[in-house]
């Protein structure tokens, strides 16, 4: 039990829905004394599991289902019904692609603000910087607006940055090699096998069945808030798949 | 420009991912304000001037209100009350714009509203070596009582941080306190002392140098600078005992409130 990073017991997460609670201060001059109204939205039910150290984990469901809120719940930044049990033990970041890359800055100030963002000091950051843009193929326009870049070099730039953060867990929101074109996505999918996922604590949310399938030991199915298994790949992705049989949902 | 005029004080720091962090969000957050154009700092330096300008064509030509060395006396107030304007207004919007900090790393979000203000306070800097050319140019006696400068820029470092966390803890769950806000700027600028010295307040209101610690700093800013003559200790007292009632205020009220913050958003 000792290697467990991460554990999460009975959690539960409910949504007030009341549309008539005051949301500004005209609302409570206006109609004082009136937020009786409490319909609510369970987001997640009675989850239950737990992450080794150095484990890959998945998370798999639906579009809705509540994966992401699972993993705000982890972060912190959404906090969990009274009974919840949440722990986890050190730093942890959520890798997203799309994350706080600022248009106007060039490529130099955006990697310093990300790499700052995802725990690396400024020296660090100095002696990294060249295997940064080398990675990316971006040596001409380190000093250019990131505005002025195209998607794919953004893409490279941000996932170049994003393998280098540093922390003890690693939350990933649809977040895998596998940008730019071919031999980008080789060269970054090659990387993030070989040396990213060495030894590091990753949950990870994904549709791409063959991630999880390649790298999980163990998976979480999520449907509509709740747990509905928990287990090796080779269970759970055929139960996952059942899922959509079952409702006829017309996605994938 | 900024990085190579601290380079060196920055070197020697020891490394803290936390600290780099708070300053390296601050300086983009400033340098962004200025992007647009490649003359950025030119314009953080002529914006003011040019209010000045204004407001001293205005009291001095329009309304014949001169005293001696007006506008100065009216940049100093001016300076004091942009920067706390600025500051404290962030606090409405930075939860916002700095979402995806929240939603993607656990850090102390406090940390957010350190780095906007210093930010501002960047800004204010530079203001301030204008406002203190326009004395010299005037012929001012400087003297060493310029010196008190620090502790009052402390002062209102600690009321502008207070101010942006209440700000903001409201602003989760009431989204139009902008519009109350804009009222208590409009309130404390004609309640600073900004175009009249504190005296003319405080004799018919007195009390009004606990509620509003900007006239006692705008007051003693103008002593010191423009007068050399010390500051007035009891208001450098009720400023800071104000100010720091202000921020636990806000400091408390975040973090009880502020876990919220994204449900609501």
């Amino acid at each position: 039990m000792n290697s467990d990073v991460v554990t999460v017991q009975s959690l539960n997460k409910t949504y007030k829905r009341s549309q008539k609670q005051a949301k500004s201060i005209k609302d409570m001059l206006l109609r004082p004394m009136k937020n009786t109204d409490t319909s609510t939205f369970k987001a997640l039910e009675d989850i239950n599991f737990s992450v080794k150290k150095g484990e890959f984990f998945g998370i798999i469901g639906r579009n809705g289902s509540g994966k992401s809120t699972l993993l705000n719940c982890l972060m912190g930044s959404i906090r969990a019904d009274k009974g919840s049990i949440v722990k986890t033990k050190g730093k942890m970041i959520r890798l997203a692609l799309g994350m706080g890359f600022d248009p106007n800055l060039s490529a130099r100030d955006n990697i310093y603000v990300n790499g700052s963002i995802l725990g690396l000091t400024f020296k660090r950051i100095g002696l990294i910087f060249d295997d940064i843009i080398g990675f990316a193929e971006l040596e001409q326009f380190v000093d250019t607006p990131v505005k002025q870049f195209s998607s794919g070099m953004m893409a490279k730039l941000k996932f170049s940055v994003a393998i280098h953060a540093e922390a003890d867990i690693f939350l990933m929101d649809e977040f895998f090699g596998g940008v730019g074109d071919i031999s980008f996505r080789k060269k970054s999918t090659k990387v993030f096998n070989d040396t990213f996922l060495d030894g590091r604590t990753i949950i990870h949310v994904s549709h791409q069945l063959a991630t999880i399938k390649k790298h999980c030991k163990n998976v979480l199915v999520l449907d509509r808030g709740k747990q509905v298994g928990l287990g090796h790949p080779d269970e759970m992705l055929p139960l996952y798949s059942s899922l959509f049989n079952k409702k006829s949902d017309p996605k994938k | 420009m900024i990085n190579t005029l601290l380079k060196p004080i920055l070197s020697r720091l020891p490394e803290n991912n936390r600290l780099e962090r708070i300053w390296k969000l601050a300086q983009v957050d400033f340098k962004k304000r200025y992007y647009n154009d490649k003359l950025g700092l030119f314009w953080a330096l002529l914006n003011p001037l040019f209010k000045i300008a204004i407001y001293y064509m205005v009291f001095t030509y329009v309304m014949d209100r001169g005293r001696e060395n007006f506008a100065i006396f009216l940049f100093a107030g001016l300076l004091v009350f942009m920067a706390f304007t600025e500051a404290a207004s962030k606090g409405l919007t930075i939860m916002k714009s700095k979402k995806y900090l929240l939603e993607n790393i656990q850090f102390n979000k406090i940390d957010l509203f350190t780095s906007s203000t210093i930010s501002i306070f960047l800004g204010f800097s530079f203001n301030l070596v204008a406002y203190t050319c326009f004395v010299l140019a005037a012929g001012i006696e400087v003297g060493s009582n310029f010196f008190y400068l620090p502790i009052l820029l402390v002062n209102i470092f600690i009321l502008c941080i207070g101010t942006s966390l209440i700000l903001a803890t409201i602003q989760i769950y009431l989204k139009d306190i902008k519009h109350l806000w804009a009222i208590i700027v409009i309130a404390t600028f004609w309640s600073s002392g900004i175009f009249f010295p504190a005296e003319a307040i405080l004799e018919k209101l007195p009390q009004a140098v606990y509620v509003n610690p900007l006239i006692g700093i705008i007051d003693n800013m103008r002593e010191i600078t423009m007068n050399n003559s010390s500051p007035n200790f009891s208001f450098i007292l009720i400023n800071y005992i104000t100010s720091i009632v202000i921020m636990i205020i806000g400091l408390v009220a975040f973090k009880k409130f502020s876990h919220k913050a994204i449900e609501l958003m």
